[in-house]
Protein backbone atom coordinates (compact mmCIF):
# COMPACT_ATOMS: atom_id res chain seq x y z
CA UNK A 1 0.00 0.00 0.00
CA UNK A 2 1.19 3.46 -0.80
CA UNK A 3 0.51 6.85 0.67
CA UNK A 4 -2.28 8.59 -1.22
CA UNK A 5 -2.70 11.82 0.69
CA UNK A 6 -0.31 13.41 3.07
CA UNK A 7 -0.50 16.57 5.20
CA UNK A 8 2.71 17.87 6.68
CA UNK A 9 2.43 20.67 9.25
CA UNK A 10 -0.45 22.32 7.45
CA UNK A 11 -1.83 25.50 8.94
CA UNK A 12 -4.92 26.88 7.26
CA UNK A 13 -6.42 30.33 7.61
CA UNK A 14 -9.63 32.25 7.19
CA UNK A 15 -8.46 35.85 7.07
CA UNK A 16 -5.83 36.08 9.77
CA UNK A 17 -7.40 33.36 11.93
CA UNK A 18 -5.67 30.00 12.08
CA UNK A 19 -8.32 27.29 11.86
CA UNK A 20 -6.20 24.18 11.24
CA UNK A 21 -3.03 24.28 13.24
CA UNK A 22 0.09 22.31 12.42
CA UNK A 23 -2.01 19.55 10.94
CA UNK A 24 -0.23 16.34 9.94
CA UNK A 25 -1.57 12.96 8.85
CA UNK A 26 -1.39 10.53 6.00
CA UNK A 27 -3.76 8.08 4.43
CA UNK A 28 -3.20 4.95 2.41
CA UNK A 29 -4.54 4.14 -1.03
CA UNK A 30 -7.95 2.47 -0.80
CA UNK A 31 -8.54 3.41 2.82
CA UNK A 32 -11.57 4.97 4.41
CA UNK A 33 -10.40 7.65 6.81
CA UNK A 34 -12.96 8.94 9.30
CA UNK A 35 -12.48 12.46 10.59
CA UNK A 36 -14.16 12.95 13.94
CA UNK A 37 -14.63 15.77 16.39
CA UNK A 38 -17.14 18.14 17.92
CA UNK A 39 -18.91 20.89 16.02
CA UNK A 40 -16.64 23.69 14.98
CA UNK A 41 -13.29 21.93 15.49
CA UNK A 42 -12.28 22.27 11.84
CA UNK A 43 -13.52 19.15 10.01
CA UNK A 44 -15.06 21.12 7.16
CA UNK A 45 -12.01 23.34 7.11
CA UNK A 46 -9.88 20.24 6.59
CA UNK A 47 -11.94 19.32 3.51
CA UNK A 48 -11.77 22.87 2.21
CA UNK A 49 -8.03 22.99 2.81
CA UNK A 50 -7.60 19.86 0.70
CA UNK A 51 -9.65 21.51 -2.08
CA UNK A 52 -7.79 24.81 -1.70
CA UNK A 53 -10.86 26.78 -0.68
CA UNK A 54 -9.56 28.40 2.48
CA UNK A 55 -8.02 31.85 2.26
CA UNK A 56 -4.46 30.62 2.72
CA UNK A 57 -2.51 27.63 3.97
CA UNK A 58 1.09 26.82 4.80
CA UNK A 59 2.83 23.46 4.97
CA UNK A 60 2.83 20.64 2.44
CA UNK A 61 -0.16 18.76 0.98
CA UNK A 62 0.72 15.85 -1.28
CA UNK A 63 -1.38 13.55 -3.43
CA UNK A 64 0.55 10.49 -4.58
CA UNK A 65 3.66 12.40 -3.71
CA UNK A 66 2.81 15.45 -5.84
CA UNK A 67 2.79 18.71 -3.90
CA UNK A 68 -0.50 20.49 -4.53
CA UNK A 69 -0.60 23.20 -1.89
CA UNK A 70 0.34 25.94 -4.36
CA UNK A 71 -2.30 24.89 -6.89
CA UNK A 72 -5.69 26.58 -7.26
CA UNK A 73 -8.89 24.57 -6.54
CA UNK A 74 -9.76 23.90 -10.19
CA UNK A 75 -6.38 22.27 -10.73
CA UNK A 76 -6.50 20.27 -7.49
CA UNK A 77 -9.82 18.79 -8.57
CA UNK A 78 -8.11 17.19 -11.55
CA UNK A 79 -5.92 15.12 -9.20
CA UNK A 80 -9.00 12.98 -8.70
CA UNK A 81 -10.70 14.73 -5.82
CA UNK A 82 -14.46 14.27 -5.69
CA UNK A 83 -15.84 16.75 -3.18
CA UNK A 84 -19.21 16.32 -1.44
CA UNK A 85 -19.43 19.43 0.72
CA UNK A 86 -21.40 19.88 3.89
CA UNK A 87 -24.72 21.42 2.84
CA UNK A 88 -24.25 19.61 -0.49
CA UNK A 89 -23.43 22.57 -2.71
CA UNK A 90 -26.02 21.65 -5.33
CA UNK A 91 -26.50 24.28 -8.05
CA UNK A 92 -30.22 24.81 -7.78
CA UNK A 93 -30.72 26.49 -11.18
CA UNK A 94 -29.15 23.50 -12.90
CA UNK A 95 -30.98 20.33 -13.79
CA UNK A 96 -29.96 17.06 -12.20
CA UNK A 97 -28.15 16.23 -15.42
CA UNK A 98 -26.21 19.51 -15.49
CA UNK A 99 -25.21 19.07 -11.86
CA UNK A 100 -23.74 15.66 -12.59
CA UNK A 101 -22.09 16.94 -15.76
CA UNK A 102 -20.39 19.58 -13.64
CA UNK A 103 -18.32 16.76 -12.16
CA UNK A 104 -16.99 15.75 -15.57
CA UNK A 105 -15.02 18.99 -15.95
CA UNK A 106 -12.51 17.70 -13.44
CA UNK A 107 -12.01 14.36 -15.18
CA UNK A 108 -8.48 13.39 -16.06
CA UNK A 109 -9.67 11.75 -19.31
CA UNK A 110 -11.74 14.80 -20.36
CA UNK A 111 -14.75 12.56 -21.11
CA UNK A 112 -17.95 14.59 -21.23
CA UNK A 113 -20.63 11.97 -20.61
CA UNK A 114 -22.19 11.03 -17.31
CA UNK A 115 -20.43 7.83 -16.19
CA UNK A 116 -22.73 4.80 -15.75
CA UNK A 117 -21.90 4.35 -12.12
CA UNK A 118 -23.51 7.70 -11.15
CA UNK A 119 -26.94 6.65 -12.31
CA UNK A 120 -26.65 2.95 -11.55
CA UNK A 121 -26.47 3.46 -7.82
CA UNK A 122 -29.03 6.27 -7.74
CA UNK A 123 -32.08 5.18 -9.77
CA UNK A 124 -34.04 8.22 -8.61
CA UNK A 125 -31.57 10.52 -10.36
CA UNK A 126 -31.70 8.44 -13.50
CA UNK A 127 -35.45 8.94 -13.72
CA UNK A 128 -35.29 12.67 -13.02
CA UNK A 129 -32.36 13.87 -15.07
CA UNK A 130 -34.20 16.91 -16.39
CA UNK A 131 -35.68 18.00 -13.09
CA UNK A 132 -34.42 21.24 -11.63
CA UNK A 133 -32.05 20.33 -8.82
CA UNK A 134 -33.49 23.03 -6.57
CA UNK A 135 -36.68 21.01 -6.37
CA UNK A 136 -35.06 17.87 -4.90
CA UNK A 137 -35.43 16.88 -1.25
CA UNK A 138 -32.47 16.98 1.10
CA UNK A 139 -31.77 13.27 0.75
CA UNK A 140 -32.08 13.43 -3.03
CA UNK A 141 -29.68 16.36 -3.12
CA UNK A 142 -27.23 14.31 -1.12
CA UNK A 143 -27.47 11.51 -3.69
CA UNK A 144 -26.92 14.09 -6.40
CA UNK A 145 -23.89 15.51 -4.64
CA UNK A 146 -22.37 12.03 -4.40
CA UNK A 147 -23.22 11.26 -8.05
CA UNK A 148 -21.59 14.54 -9.12
CA UNK A 149 -18.43 13.72 -7.17
CA UNK A 150 -18.37 10.25 -8.75
CA UNK A 151 -18.58 11.85 -12.20
CA UNK A 152 -15.08 13.19 -11.54
CA UNK A 153 -13.81 9.61 -11.66
CA UNK A 154 -12.25 10.26 -8.27
CA UNK A 155 -9.34 8.62 -6.50
CA UNK A 156 -10.55 10.15 -3.27
CA UNK A 157 -14.08 11.08 -2.29
CA UNK A 158 -14.21 13.86 0.29
CA UNK A 159 -17.50 13.38 2.10
CA UNK A 160 -18.38 16.08 4.59
CA UNK A 161 -21.16 14.77 6.84
CA UNK A 162 -22.93 12.80 4.11
CA UNK A 163 -25.58 11.56 6.53
CA UNK A 164 -26.35 14.94 8.12
CA UNK A 165 -30.06 15.69 8.15
CA UNK A 166 -30.99 12.36 6.62
CA UNK A 167 -33.58 10.04 8.13
CA UNK A 168 -32.12 7.04 10.00
CA UNK A 169 -33.13 4.28 7.56
CA UNK A 170 -31.54 6.17 4.67
CA UNK A 171 -28.38 6.70 6.70
CA UNK A 172 -27.76 2.95 6.47
CA UNK A 173 -28.45 2.99 2.76
CA UNK A 174 -25.89 5.72 2.18
CA UNK A 175 -23.50 3.80 4.43
CA UNK A 176 -23.92 0.73 2.21
CA UNK A 177 -23.31 2.75 -0.95
CA UNK A 178 -20.14 4.28 0.47
CA UNK A 179 -18.94 0.87 1.56
CA UNK A 180 -19.51 -0.47 -1.95
CA UNK A 181 -17.62 2.47 -3.50
CA UNK A 182 -14.74 1.91 -1.12
CA UNK A 183 -14.51 -1.88 -1.01
CA UNK A 184 -15.64 -2.83 -4.52
CA UNK A 185 -14.51 0.11 -6.63
CA UNK A 186 -11.46 0.92 -4.55
CA UNK A 187 -12.21 4.61 -4.18
CA UNK A 188 -10.52 6.03 -1.10
CA UNK A 189 -12.80 7.95 1.26
CA UNK A 190 -12.30 10.79 3.67
CA UNK A 191 -15.41 10.97 5.73
CA UNK A 192 -16.57 13.27 8.48
CA UNK A 193 -19.30 11.66 10.50
CA UNK A 194 -21.33 12.39 13.60
CA UNK A 195 -22.68 8.82 13.63
CA UNK A 196 -19.97 6.83 15.40
CA UNK A 197 -21.65 3.62 14.27
CA UNK A 198 -21.30 4.50 10.61
CA UNK A 199 -17.70 5.49 11.21
CA UNK A 200 -16.90 2.19 12.90
CA UNK A 201 -18.59 0.23 10.15
CA UNK A 202 -16.87 1.97 7.22
CA UNK A 203 -13.63 3.27 8.59
CA UNK A 204 -10.18 1.73 8.31
CA UNK A 205 -8.53 4.57 10.13
CA UNK A 206 -9.60 7.58 12.15
CA UNK A 207 -8.46 11.10 12.78
CA UNK A 208 -9.71 12.80 15.94
CA UNK A 209 -9.69 16.59 15.70
CA UNK A 210 -10.05 19.08 18.49
CA UNK A 211 -9.67 22.83 18.22
CA UNK A 212 -7.98 22.63 14.83
CA UNK A 213 -5.40 20.04 15.85
CA UNK A 214 -5.04 16.30 15.40
CA UNK A 215 -5.41 14.89 18.91
CA UNK A 216 -5.45 11.19 18.05
CA UNK A 217 -5.17 8.99 15.00
CA UNK A 218 -4.67 5.38 14.06
CA UNK A 219 -6.48 2.27 12.86
CA UNK A 220 -10.20 2.34 13.64
CA UNK A 221 -9.79 -0.51 16.15
CA UNK A 222 -7.81 1.87 18.34
CA UNK A 223 -10.69 4.31 18.51
CA UNK A 224 -11.76 3.51 22.06
CA UNK A 225 -14.96 4.64 23.72
CA UNK A 226 -12.83 6.55 26.16
CA UNK A 227 -11.30 8.52 23.27
CA UNK A 228 -14.69 9.18 21.74
CA UNK A 229 -16.09 10.33 25.06
CA UNK A 230 -13.20 12.62 25.76
CA UNK A 231 -13.25 14.40 22.41
CA UNK A 232 -16.80 14.16 21.21
CA UNK A 233 -19.12 14.64 24.15
CA UNK A 234 -19.96 18.22 24.79
CA UNK B 1 -56.00 57.91 -34.89
CA UNK B 2 -56.51 54.73 -36.82
CA UNK B 3 -55.58 51.15 -36.17
CA UNK B 4 -53.29 51.01 -39.17
CA UNK B 5 -50.91 53.65 -37.88
CA UNK B 6 -50.92 52.13 -34.40
CA UNK B 7 -49.87 48.89 -36.05
CA UNK B 8 -47.09 50.81 -37.78
CA UNK B 9 -45.99 52.11 -34.42
CA UNK B 10 -45.89 48.57 -33.07
CA UNK B 11 -43.78 47.37 -35.98
CA UNK B 12 -41.45 50.31 -35.55
CA UNK B 13 -41.30 49.40 -31.86
CA UNK B 14 -39.78 46.02 -32.68
CA UNK B 15 -37.06 47.81 -34.61
CA UNK B 16 -36.38 50.21 -31.74
CA UNK B 17 -36.32 47.28 -29.36
CA UNK B 18 -33.72 45.48 -31.45
CA UNK B 19 -31.45 48.52 -31.38
CA UNK B 20 -31.75 48.85 -27.61
CA UNK B 21 -31.19 45.15 -27.20
CA UNK B 22 -28.11 44.87 -29.35
CA UNK B 23 -26.61 47.80 -27.48
CA UNK B 24 -27.28 45.96 -24.21
CA UNK B 25 -26.20 42.42 -25.14
CA UNK B 26 -22.50 42.74 -24.40
CA UNK B 27 -23.14 44.62 -21.18
CA UNK B 28 -25.64 41.98 -20.08
CA UNK B 29 -23.19 39.15 -20.57
CA UNK B 30 -20.31 40.82 -18.78
CA UNK B 31 -22.50 41.96 -15.90
CA UNK B 32 -24.46 38.72 -15.69
CA UNK B 33 -21.37 36.52 -15.58
CA UNK B 34 -18.67 38.45 -13.83
CA UNK B 35 -20.74 41.08 -12.04
CA UNK B 36 -18.59 43.77 -13.64
CA UNK B 37 -20.33 47.00 -14.54
CA UNK B 38 -18.38 47.93 -17.61
CA UNK B 39 -18.40 51.71 -17.90
CA UNK B 40 -16.36 51.41 -21.11
CA UNK B 41 -19.18 49.60 -22.89
CA UNK B 42 -20.16 52.70 -24.86
CA UNK B 43 -16.56 53.13 -25.99
CA UNK B 44 -16.44 49.48 -27.06
CA UNK B 45 -19.43 50.30 -29.25
CA UNK B 46 -17.56 53.33 -30.57
CA UNK B 47 -14.48 51.19 -31.26
CA UNK B 48 -16.66 48.79 -33.23
CA UNK B 49 -17.83 51.65 -35.42
CA UNK B 50 -14.28 52.92 -35.97
CA UNK B 51 -13.04 49.39 -36.67
CA UNK B 52 -15.59 49.06 -39.43
CA UNK B 53 -14.73 52.53 -40.69
CA UNK B 54 -11.02 51.69 -40.87
CA UNK B 55 -11.56 48.35 -42.54
CA UNK B 56 -13.86 49.92 -45.06
CA UNK B 57 -11.87 53.07 -45.71
CA UNK B 58 -8.34 51.68 -45.77
CA UNK B 59 -8.86 48.07 -46.82
CA UNK B 60 -12.07 48.35 -48.78
CA UNK B 61 -13.63 45.48 -46.88
CA UNK B 62 -17.31 44.94 -47.82
CA UNK B 63 -19.67 46.12 -45.07
CA UNK B 64 -21.05 42.68 -44.23
CA UNK B 65 -17.53 41.43 -43.53
CA UNK B 66 -16.86 44.45 -41.34
CA UNK B 67 -19.41 43.13 -38.83
CA UNK B 68 -17.57 39.93 -37.84
CA UNK B 69 -14.23 41.72 -38.18
CA UNK B 70 -15.36 44.41 -35.74
CA UNK B 71 -16.46 41.65 -33.38
CA UNK B 72 -12.99 40.15 -33.46
CA UNK B 73 -11.13 43.45 -33.10
CA UNK B 74 -13.15 44.73 -30.17
CA UNK B 75 -13.15 41.28 -28.54
CA UNK B 76 -9.34 41.41 -28.64
CA UNK B 77 -9.38 44.87 -27.09
CA UNK B 78 -11.69 43.49 -24.38
CA UNK B 79 -9.41 40.52 -23.86
CA UNK B 80 -6.39 42.76 -23.43
CA UNK B 81 -8.27 44.99 -21.01
CA UNK B 82 -9.45 42.01 -18.94
CA UNK B 83 -6.00 40.43 -18.74
CA UNK B 84 -4.22 43.70 -18.12
CA UNK B 85 -6.58 45.33 -15.64
CA UNK B 86 -10.03 43.96 -14.84
CA UNK B 87 -8.89 40.56 -13.63
CA UNK B 88 -7.11 42.13 -10.70
CA UNK B 89 -10.29 43.87 -9.59
CA UNK B 90 -13.01 41.19 -9.62
CA UNK B 91 -13.52 41.29 -5.89
CA UNK B 92 -13.70 45.07 -5.80
CA UNK B 93 -16.83 46.28 -7.66
CA UNK B 94 -16.24 49.96 -6.97
CA UNK B 95 -12.73 49.77 -8.35
CA UNK B 96 -13.88 48.06 -11.55
CA UNK B 97 -16.38 50.84 -11.99
CA UNK B 98 -13.71 53.52 -11.69
CA UNK B 99 -11.18 51.58 -13.73
CA UNK B 100 -13.52 50.95 -16.63
CA UNK B 101 -14.62 54.59 -16.49
CA UNK B 102 -10.98 55.60 -16.78
CA UNK B 103 -10.53 53.23 -19.69
CA UNK B 104 -13.56 54.73 -21.41
CA UNK B 105 -11.97 58.20 -21.24
CA UNK B 106 -8.67 56.90 -22.56
CA UNK B 107 -10.36 55.14 -25.46
CA UNK B 108 -12.43 58.18 -26.34
CA UNK B 109 -9.45 60.57 -26.26
CA UNK B 110 -7.23 58.08 -28.04
CA UNK B 111 -9.65 57.74 -30.92
CA UNK B 112 -10.06 61.51 -31.04
CA UNK B 113 -6.29 61.92 -31.29
CA UNK B 114 -6.03 59.45 -34.12
CA UNK B 115 -9.14 60.21 -36.14
CA UNK B 116 -10.06 63.73 -35.05
CA UNK B 117 -13.47 64.93 -33.91
CA UNK B 118 -15.09 65.17 -37.31
CA UNK B 119 -17.77 62.62 -38.12
CA UNK B 120 -17.03 59.55 -40.21
CA UNK B 121 -19.54 57.61 -42.25
CA UNK B 122 -20.00 53.94 -42.99
CA UNK B 123 -21.16 52.93 -46.42
CA UNK B 124 -23.63 50.10 -46.77
CA UNK B 125 -24.64 48.11 -49.83
CA UNK B 126 -27.23 49.73 -52.07
CA UNK B 127 -29.92 47.23 -51.15
CA UNK B 128 -29.86 48.29 -47.49
CA UNK B 129 -30.48 51.93 -48.31
CA UNK B 130 -34.01 51.53 -49.57
CA UNK B 131 -37.21 51.38 -47.57
CA UNK B 132 -39.35 48.28 -47.36
CA UNK B 133 -43.01 47.89 -46.52
CA UNK B 134 -43.84 45.79 -43.50
CA UNK B 135 -47.62 45.56 -43.50
CA UNK B 136 -48.48 49.17 -44.07
CA UNK B 137 -45.41 50.50 -42.30
CA UNK B 138 -42.48 51.77 -44.28
CA UNK B 139 -39.21 50.96 -42.58
CA UNK B 140 -35.64 51.31 -43.76
CA UNK B 141 -34.13 48.06 -44.99
CA UNK B 142 -31.14 48.57 -42.75
CA UNK B 143 -33.32 48.47 -39.65
CA UNK B 144 -34.46 45.04 -40.80
CA UNK B 145 -30.80 44.05 -41.03
CA UNK B 146 -30.27 45.23 -37.46
CA UNK B 147 -33.31 43.29 -36.34
CA UNK B 148 -32.13 40.16 -38.13
CA UNK B 149 -28.61 40.37 -36.70
CA UNK B 150 -29.94 40.98 -33.20
CA UNK B 151 -32.22 37.96 -33.47
CA UNK B 152 -29.33 35.88 -34.78
CA UNK B 153 -27.04 36.96 -31.95
CA UNK B 154 -29.62 36.28 -29.26
CA UNK B 155 -30.20 32.81 -30.69
CA UNK B 156 -26.46 32.15 -30.94
CA UNK B 157 -25.94 33.28 -27.36
CA UNK B 158 -28.78 31.09 -26.18
CA UNK B 159 -27.18 28.12 -27.92
CA UNK B 160 -23.81 28.99 -26.46
CA UNK B 161 -25.11 29.32 -22.90
CA UNK B 162 -27.62 26.50 -22.82
CA UNK B 163 -26.38 23.92 -25.30
CA UNK B 164 -22.60 23.81 -24.99
CA UNK B 165 -20.12 22.72 -22.37
CA UNK B 166 -18.77 26.24 -22.32
CA UNK B 167 -22.27 27.40 -21.38
CA UNK B 168 -22.48 24.92 -18.51
CA UNK B 169 -19.18 26.28 -17.21
CA UNK B 170 -20.33 29.89 -17.45
CA UNK B 171 -23.61 29.20 -15.69
CA UNK B 172 -21.87 27.13 -13.03
CA UNK B 173 -19.48 29.98 -12.26
CA UNK B 174 -22.42 32.40 -12.13
CA UNK B 175 -24.27 30.27 -9.60
CA UNK B 176 -21.49 29.14 -7.35
CA UNK B 177 -17.91 29.98 -8.09
CA UNK B 178 -16.53 27.78 -5.33
CA UNK B 179 -18.38 24.66 -6.43
CA UNK B 180 -17.45 25.34 -10.05
CA UNK B 181 -13.80 25.54 -9.04
CA UNK B 182 -14.10 22.39 -6.94
CA UNK B 183 -15.11 20.58 -10.11
CA UNK B 184 -12.29 21.78 -12.29
CA UNK B 185 -13.71 24.95 -13.79
CA UNK B 186 -11.24 27.80 -14.08
CA UNK B 187 -13.39 30.81 -13.30
CA UNK B 188 -10.64 33.24 -14.29
CA UNK B 189 -10.64 31.80 -17.78
CA UNK B 190 -14.44 31.93 -17.95
CA UNK B 191 -14.46 35.60 -16.91
CA UNK B 192 -11.80 36.36 -19.49
CA UNK B 193 -13.75 34.73 -22.29
CA UNK B 194 -17.09 36.28 -21.37
CA UNK B 195 -15.48 39.70 -21.12
CA UNK B 196 -14.03 39.29 -24.60
CA UNK B 197 -17.36 38.00 -25.89
CA UNK B 198 -19.23 40.95 -24.37
CA UNK B 199 -16.74 43.39 -25.88
CA UNK B 200 -17.07 41.70 -29.26
CA UNK B 201 -20.85 42.05 -29.12
CA UNK B 202 -20.43 45.77 -28.43
CA UNK B 203 -18.19 45.85 -31.48
CA UNK B 204 -20.95 44.43 -33.69
CA UNK B 205 -23.41 46.93 -32.23
CA UNK B 206 -20.98 49.72 -33.09
CA UNK B 207 -20.62 48.53 -36.67
CA UNK B 208 -24.42 48.72 -36.99
CA UNK B 209 -24.86 52.02 -35.14
CA UNK B 210 -22.21 53.61 -37.34
CA UNK B 211 -24.67 53.19 -40.18
CA UNK B 212 -27.80 54.25 -38.30
CA UNK B 213 -26.04 57.41 -37.15
CA UNK B 214 -22.64 58.98 -37.68
CA UNK B 215 -19.32 57.74 -36.34
CA UNK B 216 -17.88 60.00 -33.65
CA UNK B 217 -15.51 59.49 -30.71
CA UNK B 218 -18.37 60.39 -28.36
CA UNK B 219 -21.04 58.24 -30.00
CA UNK B 220 -20.89 55.58 -27.26
CA UNK B 221 -22.48 57.83 -24.68
CA UNK B 222 -25.76 58.01 -26.55
CA UNK B 223 -26.26 54.25 -26.48
CA UNK B 224 -24.81 53.31 -23.17
CA UNK B 225 -27.52 54.83 -21.00
CA UNK B 226 -30.19 52.78 -22.72
CA UNK B 227 -28.01 49.73 -22.55
CA UNK B 228 -27.56 50.12 -18.80
CA UNK B 229 -31.28 50.60 -18.34
CA UNK B 230 -32.03 47.39 -20.22
CA UNK B 231 -29.57 45.45 -18.09
CA UNK B 232 -30.88 46.89 -14.83
CA UNK B 233 -34.54 46.42 -15.73
CA UNK B 234 -33.86 42.92 -17.06
CA UNK B 235 -31.93 41.89 -13.98
CA UNK B 236 -28.71 40.98 -15.79
CA UNK B 237 -29.93 37.89 -17.60
CA UNK B 238 -30.13 37.40 -21.33
CA UNK B 239 -33.88 36.74 -21.20
CA UNK B 240 -34.31 39.79 -18.98
CA UNK B 241 -32.61 42.08 -21.45
CA UNK B 242 -34.65 40.64 -24.33
CA UNK B 243 -37.94 41.25 -22.53
CA UNK B 244 -36.90 44.65 -21.17
CA UNK B 245 -35.85 45.84 -24.63
CA UNK B 246 -38.99 44.46 -26.23
CA UNK B 247 -41.32 46.16 -23.79
CA UNK B 248 -39.54 49.51 -23.64
CA UNK B 249 -39.01 49.59 -27.40
CA UNK B 250 -42.72 49.11 -27.97
CA UNK B 251 -43.64 51.64 -25.31
CA UNK B 252 -41.23 54.17 -26.80
CA UNK B 253 -42.79 53.70 -30.20
CA UNK B 254 -46.39 53.79 -29.03
CA UNK B 255 -45.92 56.77 -26.72
CA UNK B 256 -44.08 58.60 -29.48
CA UNK B 257 -47.02 57.87 -31.75
CA UNK B 258 -49.34 59.70 -29.35
CA UNK B 259 -46.92 62.45 -28.33
CA UNK B 260 -43.35 62.84 -29.57
CA UNK B 261 -39.99 61.08 -29.26
CA UNK B 262 -38.58 63.20 -26.46
CA UNK B 263 -41.69 63.04 -24.34
CA UNK B 264 -41.99 59.29 -24.93
CA UNK B 265 -38.43 58.85 -23.70
CA UNK B 266 -39.20 60.95 -20.64
CA UNK B 267 -42.22 58.80 -19.77
CA UNK B 268 -40.19 55.62 -20.19
CA UNK B 269 -37.42 56.81 -17.90
CA UNK B 270 -40.00 57.74 -15.27
CA UNK B 271 -41.68 54.34 -15.61
CA UNK B 272 -38.33 52.59 -15.27
CA UNK B 273 -37.55 54.50 -12.09
CA UNK B 274 -40.95 53.56 -10.67
CA UNK B 275 -40.47 49.94 -11.74
CA UNK B 276 -37.07 49.75 -10.08
CA UNK B 277 -38.49 51.29 -6.92
CA UNK B 278 -40.72 48.25 -6.56
CA UNK B 279 -38.50 45.63 -8.13
CA UNK B 280 -34.89 46.68 -7.69
CA UNK B 281 -33.61 43.23 -8.63
CA UNK B 282 -35.06 43.61 -12.14
CA UNK B 283 -37.39 41.37 -14.13
CA UNK B 284 -35.51 38.10 -13.89
CA UNK B 285 -33.29 38.29 -10.88
CA UNK B 286 -30.39 35.90 -11.05
CA UNK B 287 -30.40 33.28 -8.38
CA UNK B 288 -27.24 32.03 -6.82
CA UNK B 289 -24.35 33.58 -5.03
CA UNK B 290 -21.94 35.42 -7.23
CA UNK B 291 -18.78 35.43 -5.17
N1 LIG C 1 -15.55 31.14 6.07
C1 LIG C 1 -15.10 31.22 7.33
N2 LIG C 1 -14.54 32.37 7.79
C2 LIG C 1 -14.08 32.47 9.05
N3 LIG C 1 -14.13 31.48 9.95
C3 LIG C 1 -14.68 30.32 9.57
C4 LIG C 1 -15.19 30.13 8.25
N4 LIG C 1 -15.68 28.87 8.16
C5 LIG C 1 -15.47 28.31 9.37
N5 LIG C 1 -14.88 29.18 10.22
C6 LIG C 1 -14.49 28.88 11.62
O1 LIG C 1 -13.63 27.78 11.59
C7 LIG C 1 -13.88 26.92 12.68
C8 LIG C 1 -14.03 25.51 12.16
O2 LIG C 1 -15.17 25.43 11.33
P1 LIG C 1 -15.56 24.13 10.53
O3 LIG C 1 -16.71 24.49 9.65
O4 LIG C 1 -14.35 23.60 9.87
O5 LIG C 1 -16.03 23.17 11.70
P2 LIG C 1 -16.63 21.70 11.60
O6 LIG C 1 -15.73 20.85 12.41
O7 LIG C 1 -16.85 21.32 10.20
O8 LIG C 1 -18.01 21.88 12.36
P3 LIG C 1 -19.41 21.14 12.12
O9 LIG C 1 -19.33 19.84 12.82
O10 LIG C 1 -20.39 22.05 12.77
O11 LIG C 1 -19.61 21.02 10.65
C9 LIG C 1 -15.11 27.44 13.37
O12 LIG C 1 -14.69 28.06 14.58
C10 LIG C 1 -15.68 28.45 12.44
O13 LIG C 1 -16.21 29.53 13.16
MG1 LIG D 1 -18.45 20.86 9.14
Amino acid sequence: MSTLLNFENVTSYYGATRILKDFSFEMEQGQCLCVLGRNGVGKTTLMRTIMGLTDRSTGAIRINGAEISAKPPHVRATYGLGYVPQGRGILSDFTVRENILLGTFARADKASEIPDICLRIFPYLKENLDKRAGLLSGGQKQQLAIARALAVGPQILLLDEPTEGIQPNIVNEIGEILKMLNKELGISLILTEQHIKVARKLGDAFLMVDNGRVVARGPIAEMTDELVNRHMTI
Amino acid sequence: MDLGSLLNALILGVSIASIWLIAALGLTIIYGTAGVINMAHGEFIMLGAYSSYMLQFYLGLPYLLCLPASFVIVALVGLALERGLIRYLYNRPLDTLLATYGVSLVLMQGVRLIFGSDPKYLAVPEMFQSNVMLGSASISAFRIVVLGITAFLVFALWLLFYKTRFGVQVRAVMQNKEMAASFGINSGRIYMMTFALGAGLAGVAGALFGVLAIVLPTMGASYVVQAFLMVVVGGGSLAGSVVASGVTGEMQSVFAFFTNDTFARFIIFVLIVVFLRFRPQGLFAQAGARR
